[in-house]
């Protein structure tokens, strides 16, 4: 379903990832982990052209992304970046929902202006997303009065609306207050139950055991290893790996 | 969204209007034009005041003036009515050459200079220049005495060179010619050299001020006529010649109280006599018959002001998108349109608009040219304001715009303009009110607006204080209800977000 192939990006100077490749089957779930900086986030956002690189290519359901050296990409490349996005939901750490919209018109926006979905049938869709993350009586509620548990529900329901073959979730818990971030699991929990081919980057090392199919361990650009999670966490290869392990589980 | 189409339209509408009220250049010329046109157009400066034509006090929306009168007489001759066009004094010979108007009368003195550019008609008056000095002056009995003095006078005027060529006379020169003797009876200035007929106006009737020294510098005022104009000014010559032969002319000149003896050397014959309005007529006349003149600069005013706010946040809007989205040569472009603009004077700007660009063939009219000055003008500052409000959108709206699968397009109209308008408002609103007075700047491409309303009343009455506190009262009544009116919209733009 998602395929890396040789990855190779640069910031100024500084090369981050030196060729990195990944699979991602149908109705699989991988759970990146490792350092803050290890690249986790980076690898994610160039997953759906949020983040261009220089070498590599990434296909998505048969949609290829090719190395993109420049800022401003041609309309064909911007069009092949905003196809896979149409296949790939992404939900961010700082919830990045519209501060001038209700839950529910934030939820409703894309359907009706990318996919041309109805008012009313977008409304219906939206309401019974609301309700599947729990928050459906703050449908009329702005951002600014949400908690940040329920903002991020309603971006998981804005991000499902546009019903996606895949969700990436980046660091969907790290901006949460300690007593919210159970309901925000809870949601994704409940997603990769039903089947979603699924990408999350997260600290939660107990969430990362239980949900996982495949954990993948990142430390300065580079995927160190790569398993099961029983694999990882109990019997970890890499002194890398064992030494990243060992410093998040202390705390 | 449709409403506003609808009101621009309509605004559209009456630029248009406006544009095609004003006469264009093609309409302007010949002896024949003018008489199938019905109009005989002359250009003046109603703000250079009196006795040459200056707002009737009795009726402040007629002009009257010896001029008036000549210009009358002249349309008579023509079978046709005149009408004047009000123009900035000192730019009446450019705006005659792009073909603002037929003729220009107003005191202009026919030098070798000015013969150089366009055509002047037989002399319709002898001039002299009279030097005025405060009432207790002792130092200054005539004009070899101006050395190391400070005399105001006309800028371009004759008597301005008259001053030059003394030497050591430290000049100080006027737009209006009767703020020179304002200053001088406030002991800002040690004596006025002007134009008799000004002097008789202004200076003779005023006990603080006297004359010094007998008239110098004989001269002659002229018609000012374009130089492929030869057929108007063989006309024009012949019916001065008519007004002279029949004391029509003296007449004229008898009653303004403008004739002399010097004035023989032209005119033979004299009858009957009518006195002109005076000074002190001009100072008692009764405040509230200026109001309607006002009111319509006012008028104008917002007129002008809204136009040009409208122009200016859309043209701000596409420049600010050109620079921030568009590829390297259209971004190029807007940014060093917006350097320029914000960079060099608007009073330049107007001028280039309105006198340069005839030079290459574009004769805008005088209300386009300040809606286009204004407009384009503010443009850059709106264009400054939206960018800040985008750049304040945090990268993560852009992002999850886009991962939703909008495209760029989309992103930008329904998530980022959205908030950055809102940001950028209070600074919008707030240009407004600060176009709202540079409109008064417009004045000098030869709109009547509020600002030229007060110079020309109060050049004509001497009553700057209490005109002025009207006009400021007037612009202060037009910007707060628009401070109020942008206070509520904000207030609304934050509760709907809330």
């Amino acid at each position: 379903m998602i395929t890396i192939r040789g990855l190779h990006k640069y910031y100024g100077e500084n090369h981050l990832f030196r060729g990195i490749d990944l699979d991602v089957e149908k109705g699989q779930v991988v759970v990146l982990i490792g350092p803050s900086g290890s690249g986790k986030s980076t690898f994610l956002r160039c997953v759906n052209g949020l983040e261009y690189f220089q070498d590599g290519e990434v296909t998505v359901n048969g949609i290829k992304l090719h190395s993109i050296n420049r800022k401003r990409p041609a309309r064909a490349d911007r069009e092949a970046m905003r196809q896979v996005r149409l296949k790939v939901g992404m939900v961010f750490q700082q919830f990045n929902l519209f501060p001038h919209m209700t839950a529910l018109e934030n939820i409703i926006e894309a359907p009706m202006r990318v996919l041309k979905v109805e008012k009313n049938t977008a409304i219906n869709t939206a309401l019974a997303l609301l309700r599947r993350v729990n928050v459906e009586h703050k449908a009329e509620s702005y951002p600014d009065e949400l908690s940040g548990g329920e903002q991020q529900r309603v971006a998981i329901a804005r991000a499902l609306a546009m019903k996606p073959e895949a969700m990436l979730f980046d660091e969907p818990t790290s901006s949460l207050d300690p007593e919210m971030v159970g309901e925000v699991l809870s949601v994704i929990r409940d997603l990769v139950n039903d089947g979603m081919t699924t990408v999350i980057a997260t600290h939660v090392m107990e969430f990362a055991r239980e949900v996982a199919d495949t954990v993948v361990v990142f430390d300065k650009g580079e995927i160190v290893e790569t398993g099961p999670p029983e694999e990882i966490f109990n019997t970890p290869k890499t002194d890398r790996t064992r030494a990243f392990l060992s410093r998040i589980l202390k705390r | 969204m449709k409403k506003s189409l609808r009101v621009l339209s309509l605004l559209i509408g009456l630029l248009a209007v406006f544009y095609f009220a004003v006469p264009s250049q093609s309409s302007v010329g010949s002896l024949d034009r003018i008489k199938e046109r019905g109009l005989l157009l002359w250009g003046s400066d109603a703000e250079g005041g009196a006795p040459y034509v200056f707002p009737d006090p009795e009726h402040p929306d007629t002009l009257i003036g010896f001029e008036v009168d000549i210009a009358d007489a002249i349309a008579r001759e023509f079978g046709v009515n005149a009408r004047q066009v009000q123009n900035a004094w000192d730019s009446l010979i450019p705006a005659l050459e792009r073909g603002d108007f037929d003729i220009a009368m107003n005191g202009i003195e026919i030098t070798p200079q000015r013969e150089a550019k366009i055509f002047f008609s037989i002399p319709y008056y002898v001039y002299t220049e009279q030097l005025a000095v405060g009432k207790d002056e002792t130092r200054i009995s005539d004009i070899n005495d101006l050395s190391g003095m400070k005399v105001g006078t006309l800028s371009g005027a004759v008597a301005q060179d008259i001053l030059m060529e003394l030497g050591g006379v430290d000049v100080r020169t006027y737009s209006g010619q009767a703020e020179p003797y304002e200053d001088l009876a406030l002991g800002r200035l040690d004596a006025v050299l002007l134009d008799l007929p000004i002097a008789a106006y202004y200076a003779k009737p005023n006990p603080k001020l006297k004359y010094a020294g007998p008239p110098v510098g004989e001269g002659f005022y002229g018609i000012a006529i374009r130089k492929e104009d030869e057929n108007l000014k063989r006309a024009i010559d012949e019916a001065i010649g008519t007004l002279l032969e029949t004391g029509e002319l003296k007449r004229i000149y008898e009653k303004w109280d403008m004739w002399n003896e010097t004035q023989e050397k032209l005119y033979l014959y004299a009858k009957g006599y009518e006195r002109g309005v005076t000074l002190e007529e001009a100072k008692q006349a009764p405040i509230w018959r200026f109001f309607p003149m006002l009111l319509k600069g006012a008028g104008i005013t917002i007129l002008i002001s809204v136009f040009s706010m409208a122009l200016a946040i859309v043209l701000g809007l596409v420049l600010t998108l050109m620079r921030m989205y568009g590829r390297p040569p259209l971004s190029a472009v807007a940014t060093s349109y917006i350097e320029l603009y914000r960079g060099t004077p608007l009073l330049i700007q107007l001028y280039i608009l309105y006198y340069g660009l005839p030079n290459v063939g574009i004769a805008l009219s005088p209300i386009v040219a300040a809606f286009l000055g204004l407009g384009m003008n503010y443009a850059a500052y709106e264009a400054e304001l939206y960018r800040a409000g985008i750049s304040a959108i945090p990268k993560g709206q852009t992002e999850a715009a886009l991962s939703l699968g909008m495209t760029q397009g989309t992103t930008l109209r329904r998530v980022i303009l959205p908030q950055a308008l809102r940001i950028a408002l209070p600074g919008v609103t707030n240009d407004f009110i600060a176009l709202f007075k540079d409109s008064s700047l417009v004045s000098i491409i030869a709109m009547v607006e509020l600002t030229k309303t007060y110079n020309i009343l109060a050049a004509t009455t001497l009553r700057f204080f209490e005109l002025g506190l009207i006009v400021a009262f007037l612009y202060l009544a037009m910007s707060y209800p628009l401070s109020l009116l942008a206070r509520s919209l904000e207030e609304r733009l934050k509760g709907k977000k809330r």
